[in-house]
């Protein structure tokens, strides 16, 4: 006992925390890892989006507030938006995703902002030359894509994401085998909306020399029954009876054109909360 | 018949038991008094009015993102001030009693020392569990109230046009109520309760060596953003300087000696509307646990034999 009171005190202090510290360890180690699986626990940004904070935005993180820095750079986000920034707009939400990486509307605003706003202002923008304008068109439309799949690396289920990016390929790229192949992702999970499975169908049908594939996909679609007879499909499947020269037996019949008749009339548009409606 | 005077060697008065739990609730109370009368529930005032500016915000997204920003910045907000309080009120009590001379007048008195440090210790939780208590009531109610709008507001436009099915409208509802509030946001509080316990017994110990309450303050901050950091430092300082051998052995040392803060980031996951998995959360507890006795130890290794 007479020996231990010779030690420094200081000694004992740091040889408790040096024990402490290494017996913690790895079980911490281990329970990070288990928090990060079970997505309780965010992983650390990348390397490169590190490089690309800002030092506020680093420290914050570095302190253990990434979901009030994200939060507060999706208004930031917003204002880059409203300025038209839309390289600025790119870094934000590097930063942002990257925060809060399993924050699904995260992803999907960065594809919206991306792949729809920057380019429709692409479309527009007659102050910037032509050239200039189409090949920010394709950058900020690969911009949105590379976003998506990040998205769908980290959140795989998500059909938000693919219908965010789907809209990209049909409305702004006209790549009809990418927006067929993401309606086609996209059917096949929980929670798809039900025109998901047509719509595969309907830009199958777009791609040139796969109109057999889409044929036998939408011809099995409107075989499941009358809930499925509607008039774009039935166009879609008659229009590719035409290409296919499929015997006139087999053809289906055109559309019933008092089919929406005996249907109670429908708004235009669904509408918004508080009844909203859109014309 | 004569009493036969008193023996010299018979104690004066009753021994003292080597430890009191009566004895710390007393001074666990008595540091909850003096955090009261320092007027440090103030600040959930500025609390409610981070929440009322909150909710007169309308973020540009759907009902279920508003929610969840509301969620991620009252609860960051919540955990902010958890943990900043934590700092503060433990590096001031020592010192306070020292100052006040309150602490001659204790341990003049049959109090063991590690019944002090551990009713100081006890005191500052009660007075944080009762903040974020209150916090958290604050915000259920704010989230409760937006989230009862917004399903109102969805299930009158959903049905009034009487187009979508059930099954579409339970869907819709139901991404609204994964943002809103739910059973497992407590597990999100008391993520940060665990957080904040143990930076108070960080703060704790260095309070029994500092010289000043500044000092304890400054160095408990600087801990605790070292702790949060270094998972993701230790990346990026040995990617910046390719993995050199002395980066390596200095971030080996931060995380023997600093405790890991990043692992208390699990409410997170929580806020965002992942499930919890309880066996971790216990698990994180019983760390917790662990980290406050190590913590109490080393103060009173200090404050055993500290002459004032």
């Amino acid at each position: 006992m007479s020996h231990f009171k010779k030690i420094p005190r200081t000694v004992v202090i740091l040889v408790v925390l040096a024990a402490f510290g290494l017996t913690r360890a790895p079980f911490e180690d281990r329970l990070v890892r288990d928090l990060i699986d079970t997505k309780m626990v965010v992983p650390p940004p990348g390397m490169t989006v590190l490089d690309q904070m800002g030092q506020s935005a680093l420290m914050a993180t570095l302190g253990g507030l990434r979901p009030l820095v994200a939060s507060f750079m999706s208004l930031r986000g917003y204002e880059n938006f409203s300025e038209k920034n839309w390289d600025e707009l790119h870094q934000t939400y590097q930063v942002i995703t990257a925060l809060e990486p399993r924050e699904e509307f995260h992803w999907v605003n960065a594809i919206w902002h991306l792949g729809i706003n920057a380019t429709a202002n692409m479309e527009l923008d007659t102050k910037i030359p032509e050239f200039e304008r189409k090949r920010r068109f394709f950058n900020y439309a690969q911009q949105a894509i590379e976003f998506a799949d990040k998205g769908i690396d980290q959140i795989p289920d998500s059909v938000e994401i693919r219908k965010q990016v789907a809209e990209v390929y049909r409305e702004k790229l006209k790549d009809w085998s990418s927006a067929a192949r993401t309606y086609g992702e996209i059917k096949d999970l929980d929670g798809a909306p039900q025109y998901a499975e047509r719509f595969h169908g309907y830009f199958l049908a777009k791609v040139p020399g796969r109109e057999r594939e889409a044929y036998d996909y939408l011809k099995g679609l409107y075989d499941k029954g009358a809930d499925q007879h509607l008039p774009t499909l039935i166009y879609e499947v008659r229009r590719l009876e035409e290409i296919l020269k499929i015997p006139y037996p087999e053809r289906i019949p055109e559309a019933d054109l008092n089919r929406n008749r005996a249907r109670p009339q429908k708004p235009k548009s669904k509408p918004l909360p508080g009844g909203v409606i859109i014309p | 018949m004569s009493q036969s005077p008193p023996s010299v060697f018979e104690p004066a008065s009753k021994p003292v038991s080597p430890f009191s739990f009566g004895r710390v609730m007393v001074i666990a109370s008595s540091s909850v008094t003096q955090l009261v009368r320092m007027k440090t529930f103030y600040f959930l005032l500025a609390f409610a009015a981070i929440i009322v500016v909150l909710m007169s915000l309308n973020p540009p997204t759907t009902p279920a993102g508003v929610l969840s920003t509301i969620k991620r910045i009252s609860f960051g907000t919540m955990d902010i001030f958890a943990w900043l309080f934590a700092i503060v009120s433990t590096a001031l009590l020592i010192p306070k009693d020292i100052e006040d001379r309150t602490l001659y007048t204790i341990l003049s008195k049959p109090v063991r020392r590690i019944e002090y440090l551990i009713g100081k210790l006890l005191g500052v939780l009660f007075v944080i569990a009762v903040s974020l208590a209150v916090m958290y009531g604050i915000c259920a109610l704010a989230l409760f109230s937006r989230e009862s709008l917004y399903i109102a507001e969805e299930l009158g436009a959903m049905q009034a046009g009487a187009q979508y099915s059930a099954e579409e409208v339970e869907a819709q509802i139901a991404l609204i109520q994964q943002q809103g509030l739910r059973l497992e946001l407590g597990i999100a509080v008391l993520a940060s309760f665990l957080k904040s316990a143990v930076v108070a017994s960080v703060t704790i110990f260095l309070s029994t060596f500092a010289s000043s309450s500044l000092f304890s303050i400054i160095i408990s901050v600087l801990i605790f953003i070292i702790g949060h950091a270094h998972t993701m430092a230790t990346s990026f300082w040995l990617y910046q300087t390719d993995n050199s051998l002395l980066v390596e052995l200095i971030l080996k040392c931060v995380k023997i000696f600093i405790p890991n803060y990043q692992l208390y980031s699990f409410s997170h996951g929580i806020i965002q509307g992942e499930a919890v998995s309880y066996s971790l959360v216990w698990q994180m507890t019983g760390l917790t646990g662990v980290y406050l006795v190590v913590f109490i130890f080393l103060s009173l290794l200090v404050f055993i034999d500290k002459e004032f």
